[in-house]
């Protein structure tokens, strides 16, 4: 179906992007594109469909060559293209009409358009979305959206450029789903990804590093080859680090990539019936954190973005006599947050957990007075943040670090971006100078390196930390994060994950909201999970995350390892079920079980 | 918010008003304030509400909702017609106070405007109130197709426009967003001149950068669709002028002889 030979690329002409790649994609075939931010996987992507044409080698697409302008029209539309955020890449404002939007260019007549459009929507599973407006979407059905304004044109091929990087677990799931079925179906797919959970369905994968193609293979023999996708920058999948860290313990077992294969291997290997679940002496993860003195208090908050109480009545009156959507948050909620209560204590690495439009971000924005609640009260140290000074003083006190902070960079230089906090609390020169300096050095950045530097001339990771180190030059004393690893890859989000804890363990209060349960089971002291506005858990990770079904209802996922766990607790083998796992432990725990049995 | 300003916001709707082809409505909107323009009389003007509340009747507008829409412009129609009180002088004087004076003439030329004005403004609001903004860019696209030949760039506007209306929402948000991250680290609008300076630049930068990062994921996006300008294009739903549509200029023509002969 493609064919690339020695195909050289560069943006610059000073280095190459792309360096003598060679590569084939059969046709029905499932590939996967992994690689480091910058290791030239969109590079590649982008020249399966022509939007690029090689500066030296070829690119034959069904065999047409990319290079041929007359042929562009017939490579784009066998050829479709996902993008990475939803955002960008949805031209109109109802759902059909975007999706019409690839046939209408092809000159497609207009009965066979309306044909079209219903079944590629019918195909993600949007049926009757026809008339909704694109921007009232949720980020995953907004990219189901898009893959069928792909869909429309009736592709043989499709592309997806990390297009699950900005979405929710919920919303990754879904577009999994569409992506599994499309192939079943048929189609070939070549998908970029972070997410080694996702590599780990495709047929085959790649691994680039520097323009070149280091890896490529089945994923079982590619995804378990630990030292090498480490050193690019890339990480193992859950099932086959359990696997790595039990071989290590002696236990004969090869390392899976697919979680269901590992558990049944895990199973047939320690069937241990007459083992009793072990004891751990202390409580190991449920040394409760030690509680300091509070710091923000939530005093049965309630908000509503629509701020007349005879409004809400009439809208609650509305929403009863109207059938709810079936789908994602509901737009006629009337309270964003309902009734809740909330406390952060001095030094506690708190985690907030929820689906997207659960309230999380409503919720931290009220940490620091940006938004007021309309019923209950916020108080930081005591003092009610309706009081206007109180407001002022929470938002030193309280540093909120949004998600994609790197949008909001805006100076000049970096020095200056840093600089804009310190001096808008009206510093002198001297102080806002050794707060920048301070600051930068917090989150690794060299001082003469950079300084100087326009912002936006600095890499992704770096720019994050630019924008991280504007609110830290606040000098706060709680540090509000959302999100603060979305789309970075894997190295990265390490890297920038062990920098908050780092802060966290140097006497800095942390409250993080994440997608990833992984990050929260492992960073976090308290884990609060947030639904319809309320608060739905709130205890030590182990106490949360001991809850699966809970959990599940209402979206989220479970950390690996605890998944795991739950599922060969739920085949037979003596698990604790109270107890949080994670790779390692769980590997001690079945070492020592497949150790009983060999007795 | 959206309740306040809701001067013809759409209002979903089947009736025939909201199927009618979005070029007649849009036409039949101008030609209607024009009719309007034209009446000389109370009994012209009630040929006009006649029509009116038969319109509205027909497009399935509850009262309340179309007396919403107007309100905000109400504030319009009193001032033109105070104006119209002082300024018009026939007919006998009815009192006179200093500079002021009210003669029969100017109270009713007064009312005159003040009905006329109401009448065009709900004819108005009802055009977009059954028409999509959606579907109104691509009239005005196609009403100003003919104007291509002598170089107006016709499908670009009807293009920029669509993807304009598209991105305001997302934009709204944006801006919110980066508003209140710049909020966070201290900035105050009330903070002096430099300090506006530095918040307006604090968050219409990152603004502007965002849209050109949009821009260039859009048009690579919009590439691989193969988008290629107009030629060759066709529409999913292509403005097609129907039976409704001759029906409406029918009646517009006899409302226009009602107005003109009484």
């Amino acid at each position: 179906m493609i064919e690339i030979d020695h195909l050289r690329y560069t943006y610059d002409g000073a280095a190459w992007a792309l360096d003598d790649v060679s590569l084939r994609i059969a046709d029905g075939e499932f590939v996967c594109l992994l690689g480091g931010n910058g290791s030239g996987k969109s590079t590649l992507a982008k020249h399966l469909n022509a939007l690029l044409v090689p500066d030296e080698g070829r690119v034959m697409v069904d065999g047409l060559n990319t290079a041929d302008p007359e042929f562009v029209y017939d490579i784009r539309s066998s050829v479709g293209y996902v993008f990475q955020n939803p955002d960008d890449q949805l031209v109109a404002t109802l759902v059909e009409d975007d999706v019409a939007f690839g046939p209408e260019n092809l000159g497609v007549a207009p009965d066979d358009i309306a044909v079209a459009v219903r079944d590629a929507l019918r195909e993600v599973g949007l049926t009757d979305f026809e008339r909704h407006e694109t921007h009232a979407l949720s980020g995953g059905q907004k990219q189901r959206v898009a893959i069928a304004g792909v869909l429309a044109m009736r592709p043989r091929v499709l592309v997806l450029d990390e297009a699950s990087a900005m979405l929710d677990p919920r919303g990754r799931a879904g577009l999994m789903r569409v992506c599994r079925e499309l192939h079943d179906a048929g189609m070939t797919i070549v998908m970029i990804t972070h997410y080694m959970e996702e590599a780990a369905l495709a047929d085959r994968v790649v691994v680039l590093d520097a323009g070149k193609i280091a890896l490529e293979g089945t994923p079982a023999d590619v995804l378990a080859r630990a030292a090498e996708l480490e050193r690019l920058n890339l990480e193992v999948p859950p099932s086959c680090r359990l696997g790595l860290a039990l071989q290590r313990r002696g236990v004969p077992i090869a390392a899976y990539v697919d979680e269901r294969d590992a558990v049944h291997a895990i199973e047939r290997l320690v069937s241990g019936e007459a083992a009793q679940p072990a004891r751990p002496d202390a409580p190991s993860q449920a040394a409760v954190a030690a509680s300091g003195e509070p710091l923000i208090s939530f005093d049965h908050v309630s908000f509503s973005y629509e701020t007349s109480a005879r409004e809400r009545s009439r809208r609650r009156r509305k929403k009863h006599a109207k059938k709810r959507a079936a789908w994602g948050s509901d737009p006629e909620a009337v309270w964003a947050l309902h009734n809740v209560d909330l406390t952060v204590h001095r030094g506690e690495f708190l985690g907030i957990a929820g689906h997207t439009g659960s309230g999380k971000s409503t919720l931290i924005q009220h940490m620091n007075g940006l938004v007021h609640p309309t019923m209950g009260r916020v108080s930081v140290r005591g003092s009610n943040l309706a009081d206007k000074h109180a407001s002022a003083q929470a938002k030193t006190l309280v540093g909120l670090v949004f998600q994609y902070p790197e949008h909001q960079l805006f100076a000049n230089t970096v020095y200056e971006d840093v600089a804009f906090g310190p001096r808008n609390l009206g510093l002198s020169a001297d102080e806002v100078d050794e707060r920048v300096h301070e600051a930068l050095a917090f989150v690794g950045l060299r001082f003469d390196e950079v300084a100087q530097k326009s912002p936006f001339a600095l890499s992704g990771g770096q720019q994050r930390r630019c924008a991280f180190a504007g609110v830290l030059a606040m000098r706060p004393e709680v540090l509000v994060l959302d999100e603060p690893a979305a789309g970075l890859d894997p190295a990265a989000r390490r890297d920038f994950l062990g920098l908050i804890a780092r802060l966290h363990s140097q006497g800095l209060t942390v409250v993080m909201v994440s997608h990833s349960m992984d990050d929260l089971a492992e960073l976090c002291d308290r884990v609060v999970v947030m639904n319809e506005g309320g608060v739905l858990m709130d205890g030590t990770p182990c106490e949360v995350f001991c809850r699966a079904d809970e959990l599940r209802r209402v979206g989220l996922g479970l950390p690996a390892a605890q998944r795991m766990a739950g599922a060969l607790r739920a085949d037979g083998l003596p698990l604790a079920a109270d107890r949080l796992y994670t790779i390692e432990s769980l590997a001690d725990e079945l070492a020592r079980l497949a150790g009983e049995e060999t007795r | 918010m959206s309740e306040v300003f809701s001067f013809g916001s759409y209002y979903p709707g089947e009736s025939l008003l909201h199927r009618l082809d979005p070029r007649t409505k849009l036409l039949g909107g101008v030609a209607f304030l024009i009719i309007s323009l034209l009446a000389r009389d109370f009994l012209a003007l009630a040929a006009i509400g006649a029509f009116v509340v038969a319109l509205y009747a027909i497009a399935g507008v509850p009262a309340g909702r179309a007396a919403r829409s107007l309100a905000p412009l109400l504030a319009i129609v009193v001032v033109v017609s105070v104006l119209r009180l002082f300024t018009d002088h026939s007919g006998p004087m009815l009192f006179q106070l200093g500079i002021f004076s009210v003669s029969e003439g100017s109270l009713y030329s007064c009312a005159f405007t003040a009905v006329r004005m109401l009448f065009m403004m709900c004819g108005m609001s009802l055009v977009t109130m059954t028409t999509m903004t959606l579907d109104l860019t691509q009239a005005v696209e196609r009403l100003l197709a003919p104007f291509a030949r002598v170089g107006l760039p016709a499908h670009e506007l009807g293009m920029m426009l669509g993807i304009a209306l598209r991105f305001m929402p997302q934009f709204a948000t944006e801006l919110q967003t980066t508003y209140r991250a710049q909020v966070s680290r201290g900035a105050r609008v009330a903070s002096g001149p430099l300090g506006s300076v530095r918040m307006l630049s604090s968050v219409s930068i990152p603004l502007f950068a965002s849209i050109f990062r949009h821009a260039e994921t859009l048009s690579a996006a919009m590439d691989a669709r193969c988008y290629h300008g107009e030629e060759g294009r066709t529409r999913m739903r292509p403005l097609r002028y129907a039976r409704r549509d001759v029906v409406a200029a029918v009646a517009l023509a006899a409302l226009a002889l009602c107005v003109v002969l009484v």
